[in-house]
């Protein structure tokens, strides 16, 4: 093969291979450089909390179901009573909605008399699915690790309820200005003053509890090991599940029962964004084949170009582009 | 394929059978009674589509909680701009890879790409809660850079409104020289050149931009983990969606060439179809060597002929996928319009499926909640598609979209008035003559 290239195409060939060997160096540069300064990784595959992170310790075998959570909880977050199902006398959500940011949800064994109640809200996970998601940062892991919304910045594109493993995230369906409800383990009510959140300060059995989460893990794991014929499978539901949450589960019968998903142990935002984050790294690589596209599309428009201009002076008319 | 006795191309590269440029379609009425019919769904989708800018969501649509996306999210957008991903793989073909006969059909995928991407984008803006939030798009400090959702939202209305509007630019452009204003084509000759010159520069942003939010559309799903049946939840569902959008983006523009000429009786090109049939195929057996080979590697091939439901789709899937790709590397076949067609469907259809089901059917919350759309939103949804397509008979109707012989341009055809001028300076102009002329050889 005979190729000739004229000065000006050498050059230019030359900055194109430049540019493509540098957008595919400079990934490799930038992970070399997030590793030398300790923090390898946004989203590590198993994220360790904090040692500020607070955490949440629901009790499945304390909890005697009587629910002064719920009202505790709409009364510290503003929230108005779901009087649906009671016909409009006491507040009785069927679920969390977007008038509910916090329940108490009975299981009742079909064949035996088991039951078991547990409190659904925020799992405030290590590694938040919705925060991964949300395109303009309306979601976000704050200090203590409380997960919160933030209304000037949400398109309610309803991205968050989709990520969301716990289906915790509601969207006002009925609102013309709808908001996205869910718990935000009372960040701004009671958190930043150094009070507990609404649930856990009122809670008469003890059976949710609030501290930090080393603390609630050991104790946890003391409980297990006082009476392990209590528990369900030993372990503590959210030690590990989608890379750890911050509220933890304790029960008697299984965590699948009570409601809560089946996951694996590797955080969610690390599986969606382990390709992605090496491949968008300073945009390498759309540049890179930005770069390797341009190569082509530049030396099939010269051949283009120079068959139109005789077309032209053939014919006297301009042509199609 | 009727084939009359091909005419050389006087440029060499390329033996120009039927198809040599973009004719505009210039007998029969516009407004037919199907038209009308169309534009009344339009009119009625749209209606309610600003009758919800001064509502809720809720009583326009089904989507609830734990189907957060209805419709208007994974078949107006998600499935449909697979449809229309026919500019990016018609024109990655044509100028990266120089499959010159492909320049030809290039007008007739913008235009039908760039209407399934506005209308996907009209969908998107009426069906998000908080629309007046969106102009964060423009301040970069405000973004989620790993977010696949972000990517989209900026990307998408970027393609759409600047680099396919640019490639389309040429095609409008070109109206006004046949207006015979002559100011107007001083106009023109004043900014044509800029125009090409910015043309291959634009271009690669136009192909690298589509390959970015197609495969992000896989990318979304990514997040919703274990909520998606394992057959489809994978991590190569990015790449997936991708190679979806490009063979979904080749077959639909088979299908739509092949059908609009059958409407208004134009001559078919087999060199141009075989060649878009012949990568159709090529494409549609790189999907399934993805697919079989994902399924392998995470070991979900027993679950994918376990014949229960999620594998009966799956299977159903990728028979309408396989079958255009056998069926296209036959000579025959290719060459038989009618078989054509339906296989260049089949294919299409199949990657509808592969992109629609892991948003719907294989999407499985923990909740047991049901999703099905509700008649305003089926209405909203066929009105956009009605809008789309009454948009495209216009554009055929009155820009020279459709492939076409050159000599059958009517000269005497003046869409947008000046009649008096046009018809004075259609005589005066030595355009039409000579290019019948020219073309007659």
């Amino acid at each position: 093969m005979n190729v000739i290239l004229s000065r000006r195409q050498a050059f230019k060939a030359m900055i194109g291979l430049g540019g493509t060997v540098t957008s595919a160096l400079l990934p490799a540069a930038a992970h070399a450089a997030a590793d030398s300064r300790g923090n390898s990784e946004e989203h590590p595959a198993h994220p360790i909390a904090p040692p500020d992170a607070v955490a949440m310790l629901f009790d499945s075998t304390v909890c005697t179901g009587c629910k002064a959570c719920m009202p505790a909880c709409n009364e510290a977050n503003g929230l108005p009573t779901d009087t649906l199902l009671s016909g409009g006398i006491w507040d009785m959500p069927t679920g969390l909605n977007a008038k509910t940011k916090n329940i108490i949800e009975l299981y009742q064994d079909p064949q035996s008399d088991n039951f078991a109640f547990v409190k659904k809200q925020c799992m405030h996970c290590l590694d938040p699915a919705c925060v991964t998601g949300c395109p303009f940062g309306s979601l976000v892991k704050r200090d203590l690790g409380a997960v919160t919304w933030n209304s000037s910045l949400c398109i309610g594109c309803r991205y968050c309820e989709v990520a969301c493993p716990f289906e915790v995230p509601q969207f006002q369906w009925e609102n013309w200005n709808p908001k996205i409800v869910k718990c935000e383990f009372c960040y701004d009510q009671r958190l930043k003053e150094d009070m507990q959140p609404a649930c856990t300060s009122v809670c008469p059995t003890g059976a949710v509890i609030f501290g930090k989460r080393t603390d609630l893990l050991a104790q946890a794991k003391e409980r297990i090991a006082a009476t392990p014929e209590k528990y369900f499978e030993n372990r503590v539901y959210g030690e590990y599940e989608a890379g750890g949450t911050q509220v933890l589960y304790l029960s008697s019968v299984s965590f699948q029962k009570l409601g809560l998903p089946k996951l694996g142990t590797t955080s969610i935002g690390h599986y969606a964004t382990k390709v992605t984050s090496v491949l968008y790294k300073w945009l390498a690589g759309p540049a890179l084949v930005a770069g390797v596209f341009g190569f082509f599309i530049r030396r099939n428009w010269e051949r283009h170009e120079t068959e139109r201009r005789e077309h032209e002076k053939k014919t006297g008319f301009p042509d199609q582009l | 394929m009727k084939t009359t006795a091909p005419s050389a191309d006087s440029r060499g590269a390329t033996l120009i059978n039927h198809w040599q440029c973009g004719v505009p379609v210039t007998h029969g009425p516009v407004l037919t009674p199907f038209l009308l019919l169309l534009t009344g769904l339009a009119g009625i989708g749209l209606g309610l589509a600003a009758l919800r800018f001064f509502s809720p969501l809720g009583p326009f649509s089904a989507m609830n909680d734990v189907y957060a996306w209805g419709i208007w999210k994974t078949f107006n957008v998600m499935t449909l701009t697979a449809l229309g991903s026919g500019p990016l793989a018609l024109g990655i073909a044509a100028w990266v890879f120089n499959r010159q006969k492909l320049h030809v059909v290039m007008r007739t995928a913008l235009v039908s790409g760039f209407l399934f991407y506005a209308t996907g984008l009209i969908a998107l803006g009426f069906d998000v809660g908080r629309p007046w939030n969106f102009y964060s798009a423009l301040m970069p400090w405000r973004w989620n850079s790993e977010s696949a959702m972000l990517e989209i939202s900026i990307c998408m209305p970027l393609y759409c409104a600047v680099f396919l509007s640019f490639e389309i630019l040429p095609l409008i452009l070109e109206r006004i020289y046949y207006t015979g204003n002559e100011r107007s084509r001083a106009f023109l000759s004043r900014i044509g050149p800029n125009i090409r010159k910015a043309y291959p520069f634009v271009i690669i942003g136009a192909y690298v931009i589509p390959l970015m939010h197609q495969s992000s559309l896989g990318g979304l799903l990514l997040l919703a983990g274990t909520k998606i049946n394992p057959l489809w939840q994978s991590p190569v569902m990015p790449l997936l969606y991708l190679v979806a959008a490009v063979f979904c983006g080749l077959g639909f523009t088979i299908f739509l060439l092949m059908i609009v000429c059958l409407r208004y009786a134009r001559y078919l090109d087999a060199a141009v179809l075989t060649e878009l049939a012949n990568l159709l195929s090529g494409v549609c057996f790189v999907f399934l060597a993805i697919r079989i080979a994902d399924l392998i590697w995470r070991q979900q091939l027993r679950a994918a002929f376990a014949l229960d439901k999620m594998s009966l789709l799956f299977l159903f899937e990728s028979a309408m996928i396989l079958a255009p790709a056998i069926a296209l590397r036959f000579r025959r076949v290719r060459e038989t319009p009618r078989a054509l067609l339906n296989m260049s469907v089949l294919a299409c259809l199949g990657g509808m499926l592969y992109r629609f089901i892991p948003t719907s059917i294989a999407y499985v919350p923990l909740r047991s909640t049901a999703y099905f759309p509700s008649t305003p939103e089926l209405i909203m949804a066929a009105g956009y598609i009605a809008l789309g397509s009454v948009a495209f008979v216009l554009a055929v109707n009155y820009f020279a979209v459709l492939p076409g012989e050159a000599g059958s341009w009517d000269h005497t055809f003046r869409p947008f008035g000046w009649p008096g001028k046009a018809s004075q300076s259609s005589i005066a102009g030595p355009i039409p003559t000579a290019v019948v002329q020219e073309r007659a050889i």
